[in-house]
């Protein structure tokens, strides 16, 4: 449901504005709201020095959450202070100096894994002729120079050699590797005089040489390769001696952070509420919003507090009439996990009908309906449960959730008469107390379309309960209601479950529905009602996945007796039950979530709603709209 | 040759509602992933908007039904 909310206006001598706004903040439970000024009354005015002292709070509070989040500063206890102007100062340096150093060490940390990227590269080349290399840095009159061939062009190692002759005319010595990747590594010595004319012949072999990085461009091959090797050995120690520092850091500066950054909020929402409250030569005004229930608490706490200088009241419904108040959703427990589907829509608009409850039993419903499985429910339980234990936070509402979708699941398994498919058929004589999905399939349509009937019907009263105050859309509503009862009659007069007689007059009575809608609504009215109409249609999805489901699950177990080997067979069906689980999971998920947002939604839901952000201490203006207890 | 008819029908009505919703699911799709790149946090309206063309298809396989059903296929 959504929370009730009052709309409080508190007055006082001017002089006690801030010591109130400190006395809110500890309350934590009013959203401050602008009021118009009014005569006398004004916003409070801010001068050149405010906005400067509030940038340079922002500033300090940007810092302080950089460097928090990058010296990974854990969590702590540290509450906000009330610091003298001498200490804020102290602090915006403190916040400055240790981003900065925070900065240089994350930026060292790039760069080294970086090199570390860059040089990697050539580590495989310098292993598979580390030795080589050794020996070739020590023969003076060589020249060294590798190049890179793939995997395919293996062939032209021989051919690189005679090439590399032909163009030098001097000895060459070719020698190749196969690295982890499969390309071809190939080291190269020619004399050293031989130097000047390796470019042309690389040009006439086609072949380029291995480029060094930089830094190491103006080595030879011979002289580098230690140094890239050394290097690697070396960044993983400068690396942990970075992270040395940066816990050095975090240990030594990360509860006066956390201390600065709680402070520096709570100043600039102080700051913030100022902005908000109105005030003569000697009083101020604030206004705000507040769940109805918190009312006396408030009440009792400024009383103690601030004595009886302050006039708290609660402001009448018809003053506020119009006015967006913030909306909560409170919900009793069983129902609270499900304000996570009801939380993907946007929040309903104040004074109309929060989803939640209804959502809470149709969705586990219209899935269970669907997957209708007594095997497949025990999965998905087990599933949940395994939830319930380990998760936390969206997990385990997530667990709850499908906890409830298992026990329909089951349920419904009963009334269809399925373990897995047709297994329980076979082996227990399970039988279909309702009807057999497998082959009554118009039974299954009729009940879908039957269980969509129901489902947009409430959402129509459901619509008529939102509109009260507005008379015709009401009126509209229970015509297209009554329509649609009288067209279900006559339906059933048509198929003879009512006497057929009763068809022609059930059909006038329900044609005299439109021009009364149109009188009501205008032509959008009889546009709706088809649409209405094709969504208690759409609810034949139920039947169509249902019955896929159920066929799926028997091919599974026909399988056992198809590949010979009983063994082999049953391998093969409880692969297949385990796809069609997994599938059978998803699909009714999605199609259960779209039942509700797209068709029953639509017949009463009001978006718009204002997100709840009470001043508090934390984060200025950080809203926290369901789960209020 | 009714008995021919029955099953070729069924089989064209499912067959054309599962392209027409390919079709639109293609097009969502690609306009969903597009969406997803700016803003993750819409993944489950895509997910859900990806859903609705379904019916098309479902309502084809009603109808193959009632074909084969009632056609005695």
């Amino acid at each position: 449901m959504i929370v009730p909310m009052s709309r409080v206006r508190i007055m006082g001598p001017r002089d006690r504005l801030d010591e109130t706004l400190v006395t809110l903040q500890d309350f934590g439970r009013v959203q401050l709201d602008r009021i118009p000024g009014d005569g006398d009354l004004r916003a409070a005015a801010t001068s050149r020095r405010v906005d400067r002292d509030r940038r340079a709070l922002r500033r300090m509070l940007d810092d302080a959450d950089a460097a928090i989040q990058l010296l990974a500063v854990p969590a702590g206890p540290e509450a906000a202070v009330a610091p003298a102007r001498s200490r804020l100062a102290e602090w915006a340096r403190l916040a400055r100096r240790c981003r900065r150093q925070a900065e240089a060490l994350r930026a060292r940390e790039h760069a080294l894994a970086d090199e570390r990227a860059v040089l990697g590269r050539y580590q495989g080349f310098f292993d598979a002729f580390r030795v080589l290399l050794a020996e070739l840095a020590d023969a003076q009159h060589l020249r060294a120079y590798g190049v890179m061939l793939p995997a395919s062009e293996r062939a032209r190692v021989e051919s690189l050699a005679d090439a590399l002759r032909a163009e030098l005319r001097v000895e060459v010595i070719v020698t190749s590797r196969t690295l982890q990747s499969g390309d071809i590594a190939v080291l190269i010595a020619v004399p050293v005089e031989a130097r000047e004319r390796m470019e042309r012949a690389f040009g006439a072999a086609r072949i380029a040489e291995v480029p060094l990085p930089a830094g190491y461009a103006d080595q030879s091959l011979t002289e580098a390769a230690p140094a890239i090797l050394a290097r690697l050995d070396e960044i993983p120690r400068l690396v942990a001696e970075l992270l040395d520092q940066r816990r050095v850091l975090a240990e030594r500066w990360g509860s006066e952070l956390r201390t600065i950054r709680a402070s520096a909020a709570d100043l600039l929402s102080t700051a913030a509420a100022t902005d908000l409250s109105v005030s003569t030569a000697h009083a101020f005004v604030i206004e705000g919003w507040l769940p109805r229930a918190d009312m006396p608490r408030l009440q009792s706490m400024i009383d103690q507090r601030l004595g009886a200088d302050l006039v708290v009241e609660e402001l009448a419904r018809d003053e506020w009439h119009g006015a967006a108040a913030p909306v909560v959703l409170s919900n009793p427990r069983l129902f609270k996990p499900f304000e996570t589907l009801t939380s993907l829509m946007p929040l309903p608009a104040y004074g109309t009908i929060d989803p939640t409850p209804f959502v809470a039993v149709g969705f586990p419903m219209l899935f269970g309906m669907i997957l209708g499985d007594v095997g497949y429910g025990l999965m998905l339980g087990a599933l949940a449960a395994l939830m319930l234990w380990r998760g936390k936070g969206i997990w385990r509402s997530l667990g709850q959730i499908s906890l409830a979708c298992a026990l329909f699941t089951v349920i419904f398994g009963v009334l269809f008469g399925e373990f897995f498919g047709t297994l329980g058929r076979a082996l227990i004589g399970m039988q279909p107390i309702l009807f057999d999905r497998e082959n009554a399939i118009i039974a299954a349509i009729v009940a879908a379309v039957g269980i969509g009937l129901v489902h947009t019907m409430l959402g129509l009263v459901l619509g008529m309960l939102t509109s009260r105050g507005k008379p015709r859309i009401v009126v509209s509503r229970a015509v297209q209601l009554a329509m649609m009862v009288v067209i279900v009659l006559a339906l059933l007069s048509a198929v003879q479950v009512l006497p057929s007689r009763l068809f022609g007059p059930l059909g006038m009575v329900a044609l005299i529905g439109f021009p009364i809608l149109l009188f009501l609504e205008g032509i959008i009215a009889p546009i709706e009602f088809f649409s209405t109409l094709s969504s208690v249609l759409s609810y034949v999805r139920i039947m169509a996945l249902g019955t896929a489901s159920v066929l799926l699950a028997a091919v599974a177990n026909d399988m056992v007796g198809v590949f010979g080997s009983v063994l082999v067979g049953v391998i093969f069906a409880l692969l297949f039950h385990l796809v069609n689980f997994a599938m059978g999971v998803f699909s009714p998920t999605i199609h259960a979530l779209r039942l509700h947002y797209v068709e029953f939604f639509k017949q009463f839901y009001s978006p718009g709603g204002r997100p709840y952000e009470p001043f508090r201490h934390g984060e200025p203006r950080r809203a926290s709209t369901r789960g209020i207890s | 040759m009714t008995v021919l008819w029955v099953p070729v029908s069924a089989a064209l009505v499912m067959s054309v509602a599962a392209l027409a919703t390919a079709w639109a699911q293609s097009r969502i799709g690609a306009a969903g992933a597009a969406a997803l790149a700016e803003k993750p946090e819409l993944s489950t309206t895509a997910v859900i908007m990806l859903a609705i063309p379904e019916t098309v298809a479902i309502l084809g396989f009603v109808v193959a039904v009632m074909i084969v059903l009632r056609g005695g296929g």
